[in-house]
C-alpha cells in the first residue's frame, strides 16, 4: 500500500512538473537588438528547397517513414509527402494573399484539419513568426529567447542558442505550449542555421512527434536550373 | 496505403514475359529469379530538382522478393512465404516497421505470378495496350486508383523481354521512374536474403 501510495504520488509530482513546463515561462527582458538578429538568422532567407526524412509517430502508437519536400519562396511555400517508393501522399501550395491550396491528398492524409496542422508546422520551423510585438530577453535558467507576440494572442519563442542549434516553442493565447521544435546539429550554410536533424513535438488532442533528418537543403535564390 | 504495396509490385517484373502475339519479335525468358540495381527518380511540381533514391532489387519465383533502399532513407521490403516485413532506418538502425499496415500485401502477390507470366491482358486492375513496340502502358480501370496513378509505363529492353524503365503517372506534372540496371537473371539465391535484414 504504501508503494502504491508513493507511486501514486510520483505520477502526480511528474504530471504537475510537466504540466508547468507546458506554460509560458517568465522573461527576463532586454533591449538588445542584436538578439533579433540572432533569431531571425535561425530561418532559411530567400528561395531554399529542403528534403527530409521524417518519422513520425502519433499518440496512438501509429507511424511511419516518408519523405517530406518543403520550397520556400518569397510568396509562396509548398510542401509535399511522399513514401519512400515514390508514392505522393500529399501535396499542398501556400501562397501569399490566397489561401491554401491542397493538390493531393492520399488516405490518411485527406482530412482537411491535417494539411491545416501540417502547413502550420512547417510556417513554424521556416517562417519568421507573424508578431505584433517582439519583447528579448532570458529565461529562468539564462536561456536567450526572442518572444513573439501574435495578433491572436499566439506567443512563439525562439531560442537562438541552445547546445548545437536552436529551439522554437509555440503557445496557445492560453499560454499553453502547443508545439515544440528541437533543433540538432545545426549547419551555417548561406547566412542560415539550418539543422541535420530536428524533433518537432505537437501536443494537441492528437499528440505526435515528427522526427526530421536533412536529405538536402539548396539555396535557389540565384540558380539557373538545367 | 494499400497502393503503395500496389505500386511496389509493378516493379517486381524485371523481366517481363510477353504473351506471344502481344509484342512482336521478344524473346521470352523462363524466369527463376533476378536481381537488379534500380534508380528512382521522383519528378513533382513544386520540386526544382527530382529527388533521387538508389538501391537493389532481389526476386525469386513465385513470391519472394528483397526490395532495398540504400538512400536517402535506408529501408528493405522483406517477402517470401506469404509473410511481408518492412525494416526501415529510424535513429541510425534498421529496425523492424510495425505501424504501416501490410496485410494488403498478400492480395498483391497473387497479381504478381500473373505479370512474372506474361499475363498483361488478365490483369483485372489496368487495361493493356501497347503504343510502341518496346513499350507497354497500363492504364487504371477503377475510378479509385485512377485517381491516385493516371498511368503506368513499362519500357522494355531490346532483348529477353526485361524492364528498362518503369515510370509511374500520377498527373501530368508528377511522376516516379524506376531505372533498372546490372541486371541478373536465374542465379540461385539462399533463401535467407528474403528473410533477413
Amino acid at each position: 500500500m504504501k508503494a502504491l501510495f508513493l507511486s501514486i504520488l510520483l505520477l502526480s509530482l511528474t504530471a504537475c512538473a510537466t504540466e508547468r513546463q507546458r506554460h509560458l515561462p517568465e522573461l527576463t527582458a532586454i533591449g538588445d537588438a542584436r538578439r533579433a538578429t540572432a533569431c531571425e538568422s535561425i530561418f532559411p532567407r530567400g528561395h531554399w528547397q529542403f528534403a527530409h526524412a521524417i518519422d513520425f509517430s502519433m499518440q496512438d502508437g501509429s507511424g511511419g517513414t516518408v519523405i517530406g519536400v518543403t520550397s520556400l519562396s518569397e510568396d509562396e511555400i509548398a510542401c509535399a509527402l511522399m513514401t519512400i517508393e515514390g508514392l505522393t501522399l500529399f501535396e499542398a501550395v501556400s501562397k501569399k494573399g490566397e489561401g491554401l491550396e491542397v493538390r493531393r491528398a492520399v488516405a490518411p492524409f485527406n482530412k482537411p484539419a491535417f494539411a491545416e496542422g501540417l502547413m502550420a508546422d512547417v510556417r513554424a520551423i521556416f517562417l519568421p513568426p507573424a508578431a505584433i510585438n517582439i519583447r528579448h530577453g532570458w529565461l529562468d535558467n539564462n536561456v536567450p529567447v526572442c518572444r513573439y507576440t501574435g495578433i491572436d494572442g499566439r506567443t512563439t519563442d525562439i531560442l537562438p542558442a541552445t547546445d548545437d542549434c536552436w529551439q522554437i516553442k509555440t503557445y496557445t493565447s492560453e499560454l499553453v505550449m502547443d508545439r515544440s521544435i528541437v533543433g540538432y546539429s545545426c549547419q551555417k550554410k548561406e547566412n542560415s542555421l539550418i539543422p541535420e536533424h530536428l524533433e518537432l513535438k505537437g501536443f494537441t488532442n492528437s499528440g505526435y512527434t515528427l522526427k526530421m533528418t536533412l536529405i538536402h537543403a539548396e539555396n535557389l535564390t540565384r540558380k539557373t536550373l538545367p | 496505403m494499400k497502393l503503395f504495396f500496389l505500386l511496389l509490385s509493378f516493379s517486381f517484373f524485371l523481366p517481363v514475359q510477353v504473351t506471344a502475339g502481344e509484342i512482336p519479335d521478344q524473346a521470352t525468358i523462363r524466369l527463376r529469379s533476378v536481381q537488379a540495381d534500380f534508380l528512382q527518380e521522383k519528378h513533382l511540381k513544386i520540386l526544382a530538382r527530382p529527388i533521387i533514391s538508389t538501391g537493389t532489387f532481389t526476386f525469386q519465383s513465385p513470391q519472394s522478393l528483397r526490395w532495398e533502399y540504400r538512400k536517402p532513407i535506408p529501408s528493405i521490403l522483406l517477402m517470401h512465404a506469404g509473410k511481408v516485413k518492412k525494416f526501415v532506418e529510424r535513429d541510425g538502425q534498421l529496425a523492424e516497421d510495425t505501424r504501416m499496415q501490410l496485410d494488403s500485401m498478400q492480395v498483391v502477390l497473387s497479381e504478381i505470378s500473373n505479370w512474372v507470366d506474361g499475363r498483361f491482358t488478365d490483369n483485372k486492375m489496368f487495361k493493356v495496350s501497347f503504343p510502341k513496340k518496346q513499350t507497354v502502358l497500363l492504364t487504371p480501370k477503377e475510378q479509385g486508383l485512377a485517381a491516385l496513378i493516371s498511368s503506368i509505363e513499362l519500357k522494355l529492353a531490346n532483348q529477353n523481354g526485361l524492364l528498362d524503365e518503369v515510370t509511374i503517372f500520377e498527373g501530368p506534372d508528377s511522376f516516379t521512374r524506376l531505372t533498372f540496371t546490372n541486371r541478373v537473371l536465374n542465379r540461385e539465391i539462399p533463401a535467407a536474403l528474403f528473410t533477413e535484414r
